[in-house]
């Protein structure tokens, strides 16, 4: 096993430096699973030479996404408790988007709707230059009297990291104070060079305040580690007689508090779950199913049978199992008639898109390339039955184009020229208009969940359908849009060849 | 501005007005920042990449190395490959908490780049200086000094009598500026003006930036945000400014905003043909009344129940624009209003004064209060008669229907709105806020 998930320290250690996480890189997943060393970093060459996974470095870049966005989205969306954003009101711009998802994750999932409860702090020049803590303590105190929460969470800014604010000696005073857990997370933007730190800056936090010490356990309680998705996971886990605890979105504290009292721990995303899952099983005993994501047969198999192994339902899930195989396949069947020769692309985060690759590929969709925002050549358990990458490779062969790039729009323009695919399917937000602008249709996956398991592969074929449908509407975009890339840009083959250059 | 702390959030910080260069048509933003400021600029509003903004502009993505080292160099790779990446007609550096803290040198590395012949402008937009609605001041005033100026020569000062400049809506911070923009050059030029815009698919883009200073005068509609832009003309280029005080929505303000241009004009010798300007007013003021005369019939016809009095939470522009409009011209008493735009103390009396002269017997409530939290804590509490409409932002959706108010979302941030060309201004936006608040009310029946 890798080195275990300190508990002690309270800031988050950054995903590069424990995973050695990359944000560029050009290849196929075969070269890339081969110099990830998913294996010899799992044996614990740490931070040994010998496997350096190398990154590309170019001399521009556009804008990203940062860690503290993620928190929002995750503490942000927690049901009675509130964040506290210790930040100039720019920070709080995210809140919209996330208030968006939150409102409609809770619709989904039959709760109560209501806005996020995000405090921001409001700094100014003189808070920058003199310290805040005042006003770091009286929207604390604000938070209570306006909600009562049952935790409040406080997410620093790339203004409060360089100032060198101690948002953590406050939490503590405050906490003793209200009597409430008070929950700092470090997640300066300029922290961590990719944003999925910020996910492993609210669960870090959740693990040291929120989870129960001392758990009364249930056999029966499986946490799933999502996001706001449909919910698919309560009727899959209802035939092996297990109840579903989803964490971290949408879930309330006491949902928090209780993952230390369940069976297992699942993910549907590895780069959402390594940290969480890891630190479960190492701190609080609960066991992370270690297996391929549930995605395509051969995932959704190996991934049932392993929680089915955990939580000793192994008859349970062999007949459900069955049952599935032979429901799905006749319209899989249908559907691998009408996508026939079609291509597709995937541009989403990183473990995700080897999960839909797979449930692509399970439809006889052509996938020959691949955008993914980061890449972890290892995750946290470093246990290899989590090796996504190496799943996806030895079940469903090579994806000859793999690009790791952060949400580079500029580059992706040339990742579609080489590939020139049918349809798009994306996660997040900024990447769809480009290839609407080259008349390509994209489905953006606004449920996460639609891929997952046996259902998943018919809900993505007939998305995929849908969206075929829609190919003339882009045209008329394409024709009348103008690009901003230059024709230089337009006509290079090679997306990196300015970190190519760089280099020279 | 060392506010108070603010929960549900109506602008941002001063970065925010990276938008006022995405809506100058092929100008490019590069954020000198951390990583998810563009981001979290495009998720604040609406559809709002336009060219190359949002998330895609070019941007230094801070990390810790930039914090304790300083990111003029990368700064410098980034600026000098855009060029060759992007097809830009200006660029706009534009700075975040990161690059502010840090103290960057970004003029001189700028002029470095206006040697080679570019033309590059920055601007200070760290998120703890400022919000948007002052930092929309502050990147115009930029783009006048550091471009605009370069070309004073080919464009004498105050040369062309009857042209003028228009600040009005903050692109984007008004969601429907395009459409407000775009009414009030129509509106202008049918009394004769010629108008730079500046902003949006009616703007002539860099061209037009340069021609600034040949203006006769400048207009500007708006309470208090971007009156530092004309004050900086009037001091360097001597032009004139007439100031109308919140948005004309409808034709009594309409009618009122035309004639006070024409007077300004008139004044200043400009030499129009004003009976043609004043036959245009009266045309469009009979076919608003035809409409006006319409929505009377369908009030009075209605048997199932109106909205009777209106609580607005906007900026101060549209406050005072929608409350004189409403009790005028559609009957609908303003309540207790709120304005959440940061407004600057000195300002806040005369908005006051301005919302009080809607009546003469009735007093309007006015509460400042940025922190919209607060006042739907406030208008939680109030009770009145009679339906009730609230015209504010997404935010407010919940409030309203916990209140069982009409909702109309007017303000940003705005999810649940598709506004892509509509304006509220002038004559027909007037119509159109009335289409919008008795659709709603038409929604509700059975």
């Amino acid at each position: 096993m890798q080195k275990k998930i300190n508990l002690d320290i309270s800031e988050v250690q950054p995903r590069e430096q424990r995973l050695g996480t990359i944000i560029a890189w050009d290849g196929d997943i075969e070269e890339l699973h081969r110099q990830s060393n998913f294996a010899g970093r799992a044996a614990g060459c740490g931070s040994g030479k010998g496997c350096r996974l190398c990154e590309l470095q170019g001399p521009f870049s556009q804008g990203s996404v940062c860690s503290e966005q993620m928190v929002e989205c995750q503490a942000g969306n927690v049901r009675d408790a509130v964040l506290i954003q210790h930040a100039p009101i720019g920070c709080g711009a995210g809140q919209v988007p996330y208030n968006s998802i939150y409102r409609n994750g809770l619709a989904m999932r039959g709760h109560k709707v209501e806005n996020i409860r995000i405090i921001n702090t409001n700094l100014g020049e003189d808070d920058v230059v003199f310290g805040a803590a005042d006003k770091l303590r009286s929207a604390i105190d604000s938070a209570w009297t306006r909600y009562e929460p049952k935790a409040i969470f406080i997410a620093t800014s790339c203004a409060t990291g360089i100032i060198g604010e101690d948002v953590e000696s406050i939490a503590r005073e405050k906490q003793e104070e209200i009597g409430v857990p008070i929950i700092p997370m470090a997640c300066e933007g300029f922290r961590s060079k990719h944003w999925s730190t910020g996910f492993d800056a609210t669960q870090h936090g959740i693990l040291r305040q929120l989870v129960r010490k001392n758990p009364k356990k249930q056999e029966d309680l499986v946490n799933v580690i999502n996001l706001w998705g449909s919910d698919v996971f309560t009727p899959m886990l209802a035939n092996l007689n297990l109840r579903v605890n989803y964490v971290i979105d949408l879930a309330s504290v006491e949902d928090l508090a209780k993952m230390s009292e369940a069976a297992a721990t699942v993910g549907f995303c590895y780069t959402l779950s390594s940290y969480l899952a890891a630190a479960l099983e190492q701190h609080f005993g609960v066991p992370e199913v270690k297996a391929p994501m549930p995605y395509g047969f051969a995932g959704t198999d190996a991934w049932l049978r392993e929680l089915a192994r955990v939580t000793h339902r192994e008859e349970l899930a062999e007949k459900y199992i069955e049952n599935e195989h032979k429901r799905v396949l006749p319209r899989i069947a249908e559907l691998k008639e009408k996508l026939k020769g079609i291509k597709g692309y995937v541009a989403t985060g990183s473990a995700y898109s080897h999960g839909l690759i797979q449930v692509l590929r399970e439809l006889d969709v052509e996938v020959n390339g691949s955008l993914v925002f980061h890449h972890d050549p290892v995750y946290d358990s470093g246990d290899e039955k989590e090796d996504s990458l190496g799943h996806l490779l030895k079940n469903y062969g090579n994806v000859e184009n793999f690009h790791v790039s952060n949400r580079q729009q500029y580059q992706l323009y040339a990742f579609l020229q080489k590939v020139h695919p049918d349809f798009m399917l994306i996660r997040h937000n900024g990447l769809a208009p480009l290839a609407s602008r080259l008349g390509i249709p994209a489905a953006p996956l606004g449920d996460e969940h639609i891929a997952i398991g046996y259902q998943g592969i018919i809900n993505l074929g007939e998305t995929i359908l849908d969206i075929l449908a829609r190919k003339k509407f882009h045209n008329s975009i394409k024709a009348h849009v103008k690009l901003p890339y230059t024709d230089w840009w337009i006509k290079q083959k090679d997306p990196y060849i300015l970190a190519r250059q760089n280099k020279i | 501005m060392a506010g108070k702390m603010i929960e549900q959030e109506r602008y941002t910080c001063a970065i925010g007005a990276l938008q006022s260069v995405v809506a100058i048509p092929k100008a490019l933003p590069i954020l000198h920042s951390g990583p998810g400021c563009g981001m979290m600029v495009r998720g604040f509003f609406e559809r709002s990449t336009g060219y190359a903004g949002g998330s895609t502009s070019p941007c230094t993505n801070f990390s810790e190395s930039e914090v304790v080292f300083g990111g003029i160099e990368k700064l410098r790779k980034i600026i000098a490959n855009s060029y060759k990446i992007l097809n830009s007609d200006l660029q706009v550096i534009l700075t975040g908490c990161t690059a502010g803290i840090v103290g960057d040198d970004i003029d001189s590395l700028a002029d470095e780049f206006r040697e080679a012949g570019r033309p590059i402008v920055t601007v200070e937009t760290a998120g703890f200086k400022s919000n948007n609605f002052v930092a929309h001041s502050d990147v115009v005033k930029a783009i006048i000094d550091q471009y605009t100026n370069i070309f004073i020569n080919d464009n004498p000062v105050r040369s062309e009598k009857k042209t003028i400049n228009l600040f009005a809506s903050i692109p984007y911070q008004d969601q429907f500026w395009k459409g407000n923009l775009r009414t009030y050059k129509y509106l202008l030029e049918q009394l004769g003006f010629k108008v730079h815009v500046l902003f949006g698919p009616e703007s002539d883009g860099v061209a037009e930036w340069q021609q600034i200073p040949r203006a006769n005068f400048n207009v500007l509609i708006s309470p208090w945000y971007g009156q530092s832009i004309v004050e900086h003309l009037e001091n360097i280029y001597e032009q004139p400014f007439f100031k109308f005080p919140h948005i004309p929505i409808g034709a009594n303000e309409t009618e009122k905003f035309l004639h006070g241009v024409l007077k300004f004009a008139e004044g200043l010798n400009v030499r129009l043909d004003y009976p043609k300007a004043e036959n245009f007013i009266k045309r469009a003021s009979a076919a608003y009344y035809e409409e006006l005369d319409n929505l009377a019939t369908f009030l009075l016809e209605f048997r199932y129940g109106l909205p009777s009095y209106v609580h607005i939470i906007h900026d101060a522009g549209y406050v005072t624009g929608l409350a004189k409009f409403l009790l005028h011209e559609t009957g609908i008493v303003p309540k207790e209003q709120f304005i959440v735009d940061n407004t600057p103390e000195k300002f806040q009396q005369s908005i006051r004064e301005d919302l009080q002269s809607i009546s003469a017997k009735k007093i309007v409530p006015l509460t400042f209060e940025p922190d919209a939290g607060k006042v739907q804590d406030i208008v939680r509490n109030i009770v009145h008669e009679g339906r009730g409409l609230l015209i504010g932002s997404g935010w407010d959706k919940e409030l309203s229907r916990e209140k069982g108010f009409d909702f109309i979302s007017a303000s940003v941030p705005s999810p649940y709105r598709l506004v892509l060309s509509t304006g509220y201004a002038g004559f027909h936006g007037g119509l159109r806020v009335m289409e919008d608040i008795f659709n709603t009310v038409l929604a509700s029946y059975r």
